[in-house]
């Protein structure tokens, strides 16, 4: 039944719509209505309603005005006139007010009624896949230029700020001050670096297809593990991990270790200077074909009025100098890709907890 | 008379070039850091006890996350205007964005702006243009 196009006929005969539902309703879903309040609700019920018929004469309002009166709040089904004769004024009207799809003339024929419904269903799903390209049309302008904006304020500031330093290295002469401006050169470049790394992996996450395979998280999180490891022990973290996976897992490892290593390196990043007591736990659990990944710091935490913010391309939620406002946007990139979620917990000056739930594919 | 400075931007080096050229003209300068826009903010409004400073030389830099310079501009203009007499604010951008140049030349609390990085001649010419616009003179 789900698959069947919805079709609605609107007739002040009963007579007709029984007809026209005694034929129809094996091939179709067909919706009947006497009057027009009773059109109305159900194109408010079924909003994927995909053709309407309507007879022209009716006793309060003709065809042509039904049609021009929903052609703004209902405007993707296929409208089609059904009349008794052949008045050259009401086709008239009914093309240039109703902006109708076709006539059919009454009393009609099966076969021409069939074939109405298929031409308007092309129509009807041209139209629908015209609205989601348009769609994704404006979110990627819309990306573009948040992208142009950026570019030029995150790639040209830290090159104008090694230009900057060199500049200043002219009048240089302590060692010192020369090691610790190398150090913030370093800083600025490293930047950067993460930067145009971001974007590539935004680019291919736009782009490229699912590769399924399976999953062990323990030997995932192996290849990157000692980075963390080493940066926990240097920094004084304590790093946590926990697998728990005893049944197979299959997925696209490639945006799953982004997910991880974007929801890591932010756990290690925004960690409170000040805490004497810092920890990062991953945790993985893996159940009944879902897994619950989650990532917990101890780090500085987000404002609650930035949380609903935070996965919004280049926002960045912390003058912690260190974000590029690509990470969580391409996290989330990347759970939509393989139909996850993700959660947020944060407390200020407490820590952040990410819990990301992805279902085997 | 004395000429102090604040900079108030997200990156260490552009503090550490900043200070630097300031120093390098004016070796007594005083010179206040705020990586976060609204700790500077806070500064400026409680702040009484430079008293002695004529003006405060404020670069701003445009792109900052949380308050960016726009934002910081606008909390600015709402201050009392006896406060807003005392600082001179330079906008500090990293690009060339029309946008960006044009919303800063609305603000008339930007009395100008520089593209990053900040060099030593820039900050003369600047100086200059401050001490004609104010009638105050710099010790060499």
């Amino acid at each position: 039944m789900a698959d069947k196009i919805k079709i609605l006929y609107i007739d002040d005969e009963k007579d007709n719509l029984t007809g026209f539902k005694a034929s129809f309703r094996l091939d179709y879903q067909v919706f009947t209505s006497i009057n027009i309040p009773g059109a109305i609700e159900h194109l408010v019920n079924h909003p994927d309603i995909r053709v309407i018929f309507c007879d022209q004469r009716m006793p309060l309002r003709t065809g042509v005005e039904f049609f021009e009166e929903i052609r703004t709040t209902f405007p993707l089904p296929m409208r089609i006139l059904l009349t008794g004769y052949t008045d050259i004024e009401a086709v008239i009207d009914s093309i240039n007010r109703g902006n109708i799809f076709r006539f059919v003339k009454k009393p009609w024929d099966e076969a021409e009624i069939i074939s109405a419904i298929e031409e308007a269903n092309k129509f009807y799903l041209a139209n629908s896949m015209l609205s989601i390209k348009n769609d994704e049309l404006q979110k990627a302008y819309s990306e573009l230029d948040k992208f142009a904006y950026s570019v030029s304020h995150d790639i040209r500031g830290p090159l104008s700020g090694v230009l900057g330093a060199i500049n200043v290295a002219r009048e240089m002469y302590d060692i010192a001050e020369m090691k610790e401006m190398l150090f913030l050169m370093e800083k600025s470049l490293k930047k950067l670096d993460t930067y145009i790394l971001s974007m590539h992996d935004y680019y291919s996450l736009q782009r490229g297809e699912l590769q399924i395979s399976d999953i062990d998280f323990n030997s995932l999180i192996d290849e990157f593990k000692h980075i963390y490891t080493a940066f926990a022990d240097t920094s004084n973290i304590n790093f946590k991990i926990s697998i728990n996976q005893h049944e197979s897992f299959r997925n696209d490892a490639a945006p799953l270790k982004l997910i991880l290593n974007n929801l890591l390196s932010n756990a290690f990043k925004y960690q409170n200077k000040h805490n004497s007591v810092k920890e990062v736990e991953l945790i993985i659990d893996v159940r009944k074909g879902v897994a619950i990944i989650q990532v917990k710091d101890t780090g500085i935490g987000i404002l609650g009025n930035h949380i609903g913010e935070i996965f919004n391309l280049f926002y960045r939620a912390s003058s912690q100098d260190a974000g590029s406002g690509f990470g969580l946007y391409n996290v989330k990139s990347a759970l939509l890709k393989l139909n996850g979620q993700i959660e947020v917990n944060s407390i200020l000056d407490k820590g952040t907890t990410f819990k990301v739930t992805l279902p085997t594919k | 008379m004395e000429l102090s400075f604040i900079v108030i931007d997200d990156t260490d080096l552009d503090h550490f070039i900043a200070k630097r050229v300031i120093t390098n003209k004016h070796k007594t300068a005083r010179v206040k850091s705020f990586m976060d826009a609204t700790l500077a903010l806070e500064h400026i409004t409680e702040e009484r006890d430079d008293a002695s400073t004529k003006v405060v030389l404020i670069f701003l830099d445009i792109y900052m996350p949380i308050m960016n310079g726009f934002q910081f501009i606008d909390e600015f203009e709402k201050l009392h205007p006896d406060i807003q007499d005392k600082y001179y604010i330079v906008a500090l951008t990293s690009s060339r964005e029309v946008s960006d140049i044009n919303r800063i030349k609305s603000h008339g609390s930007f009395k100008t702006w520089l593209t990053k990085p900040i060099t030593a001649d820039a900050l003369s010419v600047l100086l200059n243009k401050v001490c004609t616009e104010l009638n105050i003179q710099l010790p060499e």
